[in-house]
């Protein structure tokens, strides 16, 4: 899902040459969970929390993934300052696990931008190297009212004479949610409990999940032919692109010559059977043999 | 860690936080193909062992370097208010080729010095890439079992305690929960940003690039493919090369079997030399030379322990078990392509 900002690029300025500032990036869902959960258990005398982001870049710079993330503690006086210790021990302890993941930026759960996550950029752009951070807000307010995610990516231009990295002006970056085919499985499974009373879901079997996934085409495949048929009807009014998807999606069916389908349907069959069989010979053999030990007695 | 504490009720189910589930996903597959542990944080309820966070360990270091590890991560996630309860551990697997003594000995490690209510998870990788469908199975050893451990394994011990490979471990149900917050975001993920009036058609079948941005969980037809064959095979190699070990093993086994057997005819053969010499000297009048010393010329070997060749049973058990399982969807997306040519 593109999250609607647009990217806006100064021109002139040497320091903020494009090579030094990322204009996409990507987050895993891992990202996210976590965030989400640090936030859950923050102390009640601060109400947003910051942590650092990891991840990895391209070479050039332009393209940024983030995988991981941990949670940084920090007291608030009259300026927020982090407890230092505590963040390159977690670097550190993160960094032997996962040596190619670096620190990209931070995120903080606060609705905003404030001025008092200047010098908090600061910190941070000291360990991404010549590449400013990336400063990703989260709003919790914004979740629970809206439909949006409310996640705000934003990378930092220098504005000013100062040359300090906090004095910065905040460009938003569009950002997106990724993920890998194994992540998927799990975060489908997750999402499945979303809709039940007690938030949670246990996991389905093979033939479950098949069977879940078989419906799903049922309904979808119905829902579809529902709209044609009240189209062609006169019901309503026909959208050319629609219409087109359709169209391109049925033929996607092969079109198989039937005895050769006959013939490629019977091989697999055979051999799906044949190993099921030798797999339960194998089985009832160890069965036995487990029996048969156990009535040993020397 | 903590000392074990006496445990009112058994252990039945394992909850686990989908933050956990991610992040066990996320390392796994980030090491793949090398096998990977981690450590499991979280709360034991009455029953129900809820896990709220992990960590993984780095796959290069010894004993001394993990457990400083492992100290390190639990202080500096205390400080963040994580639980700071350590429940069980975490490994990643292969098409079900994780029952091994490590395994085993790591997790009687575990469950002996932190309670007996930790638990194992694995992931396997492979299976879950395969079929779309996340393969996270939870287990425990069983109390008979670990009483077994500490004790040798020969084969009348197992019988007398009526241990087989079945009863080696037992699988616990896993449930994910998500907290509100998440569930929030999850809804707010799925939510279509499509309009229908704004939809251009395609030129060509492959520009769909506006669709695939709107859509980011739409279900996971990943399941419906059609292809049976890594899986498969990868699956009967294992398994041939479990049972070539298993012969080994018994093999072994024989081998012993039939030097005890020949021990105990040369001890036999001694005792009736003994006897008959015993009988002539008692003619004589002399005095009989003991014949317990058999016990001291002779001496048996030993049994071979037998906890290898249960856990290859157990382990082929799995392999075919996992055949099975795989069978049967296979079996049901066969006939529906029939039905869908007709």
């Amino acid at each position: 899902m593109a999250n609607d900002s647009t990217l806006f690029v100064s021109v002139g300025n040497s320091a903020t040459a494009p090579h030094q500032r990322p204009f996409s990036c990507t987050i895993s869902p891992v990202v996210l969970f976590g965030v989400l959960d640090h936030y859950l258990r923050h102390d009640d005398k601060q109400d947003k929390v910051i942590g650092a982001l990891l991840g990895v870049r391209s070479p050039d710079g332009t393209e940024v993934e983030i995988r991981n993330s941990f949670s940084v503690i920090y007291t608030e006086d009259a300026q927020i300052s982090l407890d230092k210790e505590h963040y390159t021990n977690m670097h550190d302890l993160h960094q032997r696990v996962n040596p190619e993941e670096q620190i990209l930026g931070w995120y903080t759960t606060g609705p905003n931008l404030t001025p008092s996550s200047a010098p908090l950029h600061t910190v941070f752009s000291q360990d991404t190297g010549h590449f400013r951070p990336i400063h990703v807000t989260f709003d919790t307010e914004q979740l629970l009212k809206s439909d949006d995610m409310g996640i705000q990516a934003y990378t930092s231009a220098p504005v000013g004479f100062s040359t300090k990295p906090g004095d910065c002006l905040y460009l938003p970056v569009p950002c997106e949610i990724k993920y890998v085919d194994a992540e998927r499985s799990g975060l489908d499974m997750l999402a499945s409990a979303k809709s039940s009373e007690t938030r949670s879901a246990s996991l389905l079997s093979d033939m479950d999940h098949l069977e879940v996934a078989i419906g799903k085409l049922q309904e979808m495949l119905q829902r579809i032919s529902e709209y044609v048929d009240s189209v062609v009807a006169g019901n309503e009014k026909p959208n050319n692109a629609i219409g087109r998807y359709i169209m391109d999606t049925v033929s996607v069916v092969p079109k198989v010559d039937s005895a050769s389908f006959e013939k490629m349907f019977n091989s697999h069959l055979q051999d799906l059977l044949m190993v099921v069989y030798l797999a339960n010979m194998t089985r009832t053999q160890l069965s036995v043999a487990e029996r048969l030990n156990l009535l040993v007695s020397n | 860690m903590a000392a074990s504490l006496p445990t009112s009720e058994p252990l039945h189910t394992v909850q686990l936080d989908g933050l956990v589930v991610l992040k066990i996903i996320k390392h796994c597959r980030e090491s793949y193909p090398n096998d990977v542990t981690g450590q499991l944080l979280g709360l034991d309820e009455t029953g129900t062992l809820e896990v709220t966070n992990c960590f993984p360990f780095p796959s290069d270091c010894d004993e001394n370097a993990s457990a400083q590890y492992q100290l390190d991560m639990m202080r500096c996630l205390r400080a963040v208010n994580v639980d700071n309860n350590t429940v069980g551990w975490y490994r990643s697997a292969h098409l079900g080729n994780f029952v091994d003594s490590n395994l085993i000995d790591t997790q009687y490690s575990y469950q002996k010095s932190l309670s007996a209510h930790s638990a194992v998870i694995i992931h396997d990788v492979s299976k879950s890439a395969a079929q779309g469908n996340l393969s996270l199975r939870a287990f425990r050893l069983t109390d008979a079992f670990m009483k077994q451990y500490s004790k040798k394994f020969t084969t009348e011990s197992l019988a007398k305690a009526k241990l087989s490979f079945s009863t080696i471990f037992e699988e616990l149900p896993i449930q994910v929960h998500n907290s509100h917050l998440v569930t929030l975001m999850l809804h707010n993920i799925e939510m279509p940003k499509l309009d229908a009036s704004r939809l251009k058609s395609p030129a060509t079948f492959s520009q769909h690039t506006e669709l695939d941005d709107a859509k980011s969980l739409s279900p996971n037809f990943d399941v419906l493919d059609l292809e049976l064959d890594p899986f498969m095979q990868k699956n009967l190699e294992y398994l041939l090369d479990c049972s070539d070990v298993q012969q080994q093993e018994l093999n072994n086994y024989q081998y012993w079997q039939r030097s005890v057997a020949r021990e105990q005819t040369k001890m036999q053969a001694w005792l009736t030399k003994r006897r008959q010499e015993n009988q002539i000297r008692a003619e004589k009048g002399q005095q009989p030379l003991p014949e317990d010393e058999v016990n001291t010329l002779f001496k048996l070997p030993p049994e071979p322990s037998r906890l290898d060749n249960m856990i290859l049973t157990a382990q082929m058990h799995n392999f075919t078990k996992q055949l099975n399982q795989f069978a049967g969807p296979s079996l049901a997306r066969l006939y529906s392509i029939q039905e869908l040519q007709k």
